[in-house]
């Protein structure tokens, strides 16, 4: 059994014939922090998405905790796993959205409690509290009983970060999760983020915050047309891009 | 804004377009009021003995009867209709929400067969008149005289019912109106459910949630915002529709009055009677259906729409306000 967090091998996925993942591979060691970066369409997203199953891949291997996503070696075939096995091994992977996807009718305490009371059974008393030293944590509790249209999109996105906390996860994947943001709110969801990597989360972000993939980050991958065209440490990755195209994209983010 | 230290006064655009509609308006609403209160002349004359003098004029009667519309207001008969007609309305739109809402999920299913079964049924159900799926529903023991539950070709039996006394008239009526409803309900509800940002589905499943428990706790609460207000209109709807039973001989709101004046040929005071029993129902409803979609409004706009109580209140705070900025002092308005 592997020790990674996460192992993909020749990772292939299409939409209607389009490939957009043409064979990744990526390690991901428990407790690290991870960055995807490259052009929007390069197939970050989707590899993220890969990653909780929330896509199906087409091909190769992608396993998290040495286990397969989505499918179970019995007997010398793969078999699907059902709703409820995949549900059960995406329940410890916490996702931040891009645009928040913050549960409108819920207040933000509630947007915490859900999914702590009806997934993994946890009395309300027990997950309200959970969910109070969460918002504590993300500096949001005097929050808890205003509703997601109330809230600045970095108040919602950190509402979302600890919402995914509330599920205790073991790996977070970060969807651009500064993205859809206002210039001025983009630093208390990075220090949220950064607070956390500290804590010692694995986590995996496709992000185009160079500034905090070059503090943070243990990995850097950089993608671009569906392949992984450069890999490595940020300072190496991001200080001595040796592509061209990686020379190219940073001229331009940076 | 002030000259030499003066207030200066402020002269607010006026609307003469806006003022001529609104005598319009009144002038039509005083129309139907005399119309409403005026009378006709009866055709005998009408005398009193006054001072010992026999003094006679044209006899009259209000133009709407409303003596005889008051004397058969509560009458037993009307109320029991109207009570029939508030059962068939509750029990057709149970049937029509519940299996609307079935057939809207089925609809969005990735399975092409449910999704086709349930486009079949609104094909269906929607595309032939209500009052024919009545009449059919009401005749069905000429197609199907007696209802059996087994498997077929095998001659098992788990239950057996004579057509006819199970779909008597009433129950025809209430399969009738209420599969006619799950048509529209199913439309209804398919777009409440894809109203809701796929971005709450993916959070929701993210979480781990099935599913069923998306659909459940994440997008159902939010598609209802959307669903509640045609679905009151369905409601409102339902209560007229319902009127069409008297053709299979249920004697709701309608029938009842119709009972009575075929026999004292009062037609237009019973007409009136039940038109003005459906107009107070349908108000019901529409408070109902106001603090409903306030309920279901929650977390969607900053802050809920005022109830009447409090927009009164509102307006006639904002009029003191005028009157008293009226002086001409330009004041910030909060």
């Amino acid at each position: 059994m592997s020790q990674h967090m996460v192992e993909a091998r020749a990772v292939h996925k299409s939409y209607n014939g389009i490939e957009v993942l043409k064979g990744v591979d990526l390690i991901v060691e428990r407790g690290e922090v991870t960055c995807l970066i490259g052009p929007s369409g390069s197939g970050k997203s989707t590899l993220l998405r890969c990653i909780n199953h929330l896509e199906k891949h087409d091909a190769g291997e992608l396993r998290v905790e040495g286990e397969l996503v989505g499918y179970q070696m019995r007997g010398g075939k793969l078999h699907e796993r059902n709703d409820k096995q995949i549900c059960g091994e995406r329940s410890r992977i916490g996702m931040v959205f891009q645009r928040f996807n913050l549960f409108q009718h819920l207040t933000v305490l509630e947007n915490i409690t859900i999914g702590q009371v009806k997934v993994k059974n946890i009395s309300t008393e027990a997950a309200r509290a959970k969910a109070r030293e969460l918002l504590a944590r993300v500096g949001l509790e005097n929050k808890e009983s205003h509703y997601p249209a109330q809230l600045s999109g970095g108040q919602q996105q950190r509402v979302a970060i600890a919402r995914a906390l509330a599920m205790e996860p073991k790996l977070m994947l970060f969807d651009e999760p500064t993205s859809a943001l206002d210039p001025e709110l983009v630093g208390e969801v990075l220090d949220v983020m950064k607070d956390l990597a500290r804590s010692g989360m694995t986590m995996i972000v496709v992000t185009h915050e160079m500034n905090f993939a070059k503090e943070v980050a243990n990995t850097v991958y950089f993608l671009d047309g569906g392949v992984i065209e450069e890999s490595g440490h940020p300072r190496e990755v991001l200080s001595a891009p040796r592509s061209e195209r990686l020379r190219s994209f940073l001229s331009k983010v940076l | 804004m002030t000259t030499n230290g003066d207030a200066v006064k402020v002269v607010p655009v006026r609307h003469y377009g806006r003022w001529v509609a609104v005598c319009l308006a009144i002038l039509v609403v005083a129309m139907v009021i005399h119309t409403l209160f005026s009378k006709l002349p009866t055709g005998h004359k009408v005398c009193h003995l006054v001072n010992g003098v026999r003094a006679c004029r044209p006899g009259s009667t209000w133009r709407f009867s409303w003596t005889i519309v008051g004397q058969y207001f509560t009458t037993s008969e009307i109320l029991h209709g109207l009570l029939t007609t508030i059962e068939l309305t509750i029990l057709a739109m149970i049937v029509g929400i519940v299996l609307g809402m079935t057939l809207a999920v089925m609809r969005l299913s990735p399975n092409r067969v449910l999704s086709m079964a349930a486009w079949t049924y609104t094909w269906f159900f929607r595309g032939t008149p209500v009052l024919v799926q009545l009449l059919v529903w009401y005749n069905i023991a000429i197609l199907y005289p007696s209802l059996t539950l087994g498997i077929p070709f095998f001659n098992v039996t788990f239950i057996h019912f004579n057509t006819v006394t199970l779909f008597s008239a009433f129950t025809a009526a209430v399969v009738a109106f209420g599969l006619n409803e799950a048509a529209y309900m199913s439309e209804i509800a398919r777009a409440g459910l894809i109203a809701v940002d796929e971005g709450q589905i993916e959070a929701a499943t993210s979480l781990g949630m099935t599913r069923r428990q998306s659909l459940r706790y994440v997008v159902l609460p939010q598609a209802m915002r959307v669903i509640i207000p045609p679905t009151g209109n369905e409601v409102i709807s339902m209560l007229k529709t319902t009127s069409l039973a008297g053709f299979v001989g249920v004697v709701e709101l309608l029938g009842a009055a119709s009972n009575i004046y075929s026999g004292n040929y009062e037609i237009m005071p019973l007409l009136l009677v039940a038109s003005l029993w459906y107009l107070i129902v349908t108000t019901i409803l529409s408070i109902g259906q106001f603090y409903l979609e306030r309920h279901f409004a929650k977390g969607a706009l900053r802050s809920p729409p005022p109830t009447p109580i409090q927009r009164v209140r509102q307006d006639v705070r904002g009029i003191l306000l005028k009157f008293r900025t009226r002086r001409g002092v330009l004041e910030p308005l909060r």
